[in-house]
């Protein structure tokens, strides 16, 4: 201890001459953070997350909603291709055939093997079994294909090599006159119907009467979607309003993105021929990227890929989508749910907890009243029914959890300030004539901390979970939207014959949850100056 | 003495402080209350060290506390600068405030635990500046330039500001209380027993950084102690309270040589004398019973139940402080000059209780 008065300085040095800089509870406890590697190492991967699903639309990923029915429950490979895959699936289900039409012999033994497989139910080992067996005896000579399954492999494997996707990347409109190039994109939706009606070869008032007629329609049916249960008379009344609503910019912007549409779908089905010929004659060659002219006035940049060349890391799920896109953008929803949800959540219950803590006496008893009265509702049916009162979006599901998971928290907080109320650097800090707030979020909140840190970093996986729970009532996420709850929900039916669309999504939320669990305890340690994790 | 010329910095009087004792869940209704403090009146005057002792529970703290506005009080007035802070608003309290600073008991658990040295010093500085109630506003530089003064003051190594409390032993963290305390050049420093939880040699440290700290920013201390020996070292007024009562003030030299008040003398003769052959003929007076619980309304004087010298008339009549001799007041009826109580019978003295009531 060094009780000794110093010299006066200008600014304090220690025994290595270096300035020792004033400090505060926030910045020591970065200091401390980064001192605890597992915390460090949780909060990067929750920090990757994040960006992963924050950034998802630019990452290098195939669309979470494109349903290829082809692609159907394609199991996750590094090396191999959709086709390929494609074709071994048919043929195990061939070879399979083939076993029990005893056109594919095996020894006995192995018969009732597969037999006590089939017993047992598991099929993925019985189809590994056949192909095995099956090219074996192929290669040896054994076996050959009927000639209607010889038939069923080769269309396959022609499907396989001729099928291609077309994506339409942007459209160009050249001006008669001036020979300039337009982005169709960028255009107003009066000048795209005229290049519409002019690729149709119709009058262009036709097309507006038809663009206004599918508005309306459009409109009509999002406003019955939202709001069930109406005669037709009222929908028709309400439609004019809805559409006053819209206003002319929205109506006009409804209108363009469908002439676009429009105009995509024909210049899709245009490069399809052509492609489709290149094909047959053999020059194509995949990838492509070029530009076609559809007309004098109209062309567009397409990239086509084919098909079957996709490659699936994660697999696909039941209607061929792919299950890495599915996860990051799953993530999307299941991380914000879990962060704003606890976030929101302690934040009411922080605020009222401490109200009802500090102020006590009438305000307490009237706050912890409410809060019992709502603990005791069933939770989940006042979820269900803010839900269906309030429609079924993400917003209104964020809105309803964290309305009614604040309770806890704020008893918690409730009981910690009224332990720290009388203590006596809270009645020092009254007698330096700090405000009531500043007692508040100064002096308790920082001491309860570790609390409400632990509690909320475990309420991250309760609201995934609740959320997922949702889902599978379908007032949660609705595909195509996706959320981790969800996919594993959806992953449950085929869970023997299909597990990585259980295990892929529950292993991204397991790496998510332990990495939010370390955080959270850094976090805590960080916040707590004496604490035993220190460093 | 020059307690007439000189005008008092702190007059107290007739303060109470009573807890109201609540029944029922709902419709809550008090049913008594604990009269922590029941009347006391005092003048503190500039420079000088009042201080306060009693045995535990006899509302030392309470009081304290109550002139601090840290409990509303239930009545009486505190003047202070002019200014009665039991009705002073908010911004006055404020202000008054700044001029009035506490020192706590506990140095453990005084220092908000997540806070960082220069942060507790600083606080009541940040406070003030940024309510704009300072003399002159203070930058951030200057509010720390402050704080490494005040640690060099007290005797903590401006080094140690971005410790934290638990880093400290009990004596230093004592000091930081003490910055901060000092932090606004306070008037007066309210002391709730600042050295009773330390070890005697941090306190004999402690005391004389006190006694430093006042001759050097001219502080006015009320000091608040159960241990006789430190209020004698430090005090140069001593006030003896007993069951939320004064029962005698007076100046420290006069006090401890010649105590007046049954409890004072009893309370002198309870303190063990550091001189083995002294300690030996120490006469000791024993008090009979404990302390009666304070949350009774009393008609008599509140220490009748143990006086040692109790008389009939004690039994209902509150003893008025009298002014023994210059500077020494005593509540006590065996030093009313005016008459001797002692033939009194009881009959007698409740008849006159009574008489008294309805007047």
């Amino acid at each position: 201890m060094n009780l000794t008065l110093k010299k006066h300085e200008e600014s304090a040095i220690n025994e290595f001459d270096q300035v020792v800089v004033g400090n505060s509870l926030t910045k020591d406890a970065w200091r401390r953070l980064k001192k605890n590697k597992m915390a460090v190492i949780g909060m990067i991967v929750v920090i990757v997350y994040s960006l992963l699903a924050a950034f998802a639309m630019f990452l290098p990923i195939y669309p979470y909603d494109q349903i290829i029915l082809d692609h159907r429950h394609l199991p996750p490979t590094l090396t191999k291709n959709a086709g390929t895959l494609m074709m071994e699936a048919r043929l195990k289900d061939l070879y399979f055939k083939a076993w029990k039409g005893g056109s594919l012999i095996v020894t006995e033994q192995q018969s009732a093997k597969i037999k006590t497989w089939i017993a047992a139910n598991e099929t993925n080992k019985v189809w590994d079994f056949c192909i095995k067996e099956g090219e074996r005896q192929k290669q040896a000579g054994t076996f050959t294909f009927s000639a209607a399954d010889q038939r069923t492999i080769d269309r396959l494997q022609e499907k396989i090599d001729t099928e291609f996707l077309i994506d339409v990347d942007k459209m160009f409109y050249t001006d008669g006159e001036t020979h300039k190039k337009h982005n169709l994109a960028k255009m107003d939706w009066e000048e795209i119907m005229v290049i519409y009606a002019d690729l149709l070869g119709v009058e262009a008032a036709i097309i507006e009467e038809q663009v206004q007629e599918e508005v309306r329609t459009q409109v009509l049916n999002n406003y019955k979607a939202s709001t069930p249960d109406l005669s037709d008379a009222e929908y028709a009344a309400n439609l004019d309003l809805e559409l006053q609503t819209l206003g002319e910019k929205g109506i006009a912007s409804i209108a363009k993105t469908n002439l676009l549409g429009k105009i995509k779908t024909s210049i899709t089905r245009s490069a399809e021929r052509e492609l489709k010929k290149e094909i047959s004659e053999g020059t194509a060659s995949f990838p492509i990227d070029r530009s076609i002219k559809i007309n004098e006035f109209l062309d567009a940049e397409i990239t086509a890929t084919k098909k079957h060349d996709r490659r699936y890391y994660l697999g696909t799920d039941y209607s061929g989508r792919d299950m890495l896109s599915r996860i990051i953008y799953g993530g999307q929803v299941s991380i914000a749910i879990g962060l704003i949800g606890s976030l929101t959540s302690v934040l009411i219950g922080i605020i009222l907890g401490a109200i009802a803590g500090y102020v006590g006496g009438k305000v307490d008893f009237i706050l912890m009243r409410i809060v019992d009265i709502m603990y005791g509702l069933p939770y989940m049916l006042l979820v269900i029914i803010f839900m269906a009162i309030f429609g079924r979006n993400i917003m209104n599901l964020f809105v309803a959890l964290a309305m009614v998971s604040w309770l806890t928290v704020a008893r918690m907080v409730r009981g910690q300030i009224m332990s720290l109320k009388n203590s006596e650097y809270v009645e020092a800090a009254r007698s330096m004539g700090a405000s009531t707030g500043r007692i508040i979020f100064r002096h308790m909140v920082p001491n309860s901390l570790s609390v409400i840190i632990v509690y909320s970093t475990l309420r991250v996986p309760a609201f995934i979970m609740q959320e997922s729970f949702l889902s599978f009532l379908g007032l949660g996420v609705q595909a195509p939207f996706a959320s981790w709850g969800s996919l594993v929900g959806d992953a449950i039916n085929g869970m023997t014959l299909y597990p990585w669309k259980l295990i892929f999504p529950a292993i991204a939320m397991t790496i998510f949850l332990f990495a939010m669990n370390f955080f959270g305890d850094g976090l805590r340690d960080a916040f707590d100056p004496q604490s035993k994790n220190q460093l | 003495m020059s307690e007439q010329v000189r005008k008092p910095l702190l007059e107290v009087r007739d303060l109470k402080q009573h807890f109201p004792i609540t029944s029922g869940a709902i419709l809550q209704r008090q049913v008594g209350a604990i009269r922590a403090v029941d009347g006391i009146s005092f003048d503190v005057y500039p420079g000088e060290t009042l201080g306060i002792v009693g045995e535990s529970g006899c509302g030392k703290s309470t009081a304290v506390r109550s002139i601090s506005q840290l409990h509303k009080p239930t009545s009486g007035s505190v003047l202070f600068g002019g200014i009665d802070l039991v009705k002073a608003d908010k911004h006055t309290m404020l202000k008054a405030r700044r001029e009035m600073q506490m020192i706590f008991q506990d140095p453990y658990a005084s220092l908000d635990p997540r806070m960082t040295v220069r942060s507790i010093i600083a606080e009541p500085l940040v406070i003030y500046n940024r309510r704009g109630l300072l003399e002159k506003p203070m930058s951030n530089l200057e509010i720390e330039q402050r704080v490494e003064d005040l640690m060099e003051r007290v005797g903590l190594s401006r080094l140690f500001k971005n410790r934290y409390p638990h880093e400290f032993s009990g004596g230093q963290r004592q000091r930081i209380g003490i910055a901060r305390a000092l932090a606004l050049n306070p008037k007066i420093i309210l002391a709730d027993e600042p050295v009773s939880a330390l070890d005697v040699s941090i306190q004999s440290q402690i005391l004389n950084l006190l006694s430093d700290l006042q001759k050097e920013f001219g502080l006015t201390y009320i000091f608040i102690a159960h241990d006789l020996a430190v209020i004698q070292h430090i005090s140069t007024r001593v006030a003896v309270m007993y069951l939320g009562k004064f029962v005698e003030i007076s100046d420290a030299v006069r006090l401890y040589d010649n105590p007046l008040h049954p409890y004072t003398t009893a309370l002198l003769s309870a303190a063990p004398i550091p001189d083995p052959v002294v300690e030996k003929g120490r006469q000791r007076i024993i008090l009979s019973g404990d302390v009666p619980s304070p949350d009774k309304e009393r008609f008599g004087c509140y220490f009748y139940d143990r006086c040692p010298r109790r008389m009939p008339w004690c039994s209902c009549h509150i003893p008025p402080m009298f002014n023994h001799e210059e500077g020494h007041h005593v509540a006590c009826w065996l030093y009313d000059r005016e008459r001797d109580y002692r033939e009194v019978s009881l009959e007698e003295a409740q008849k006159e209780a009574s008489a008294s009531q309805v007047v």
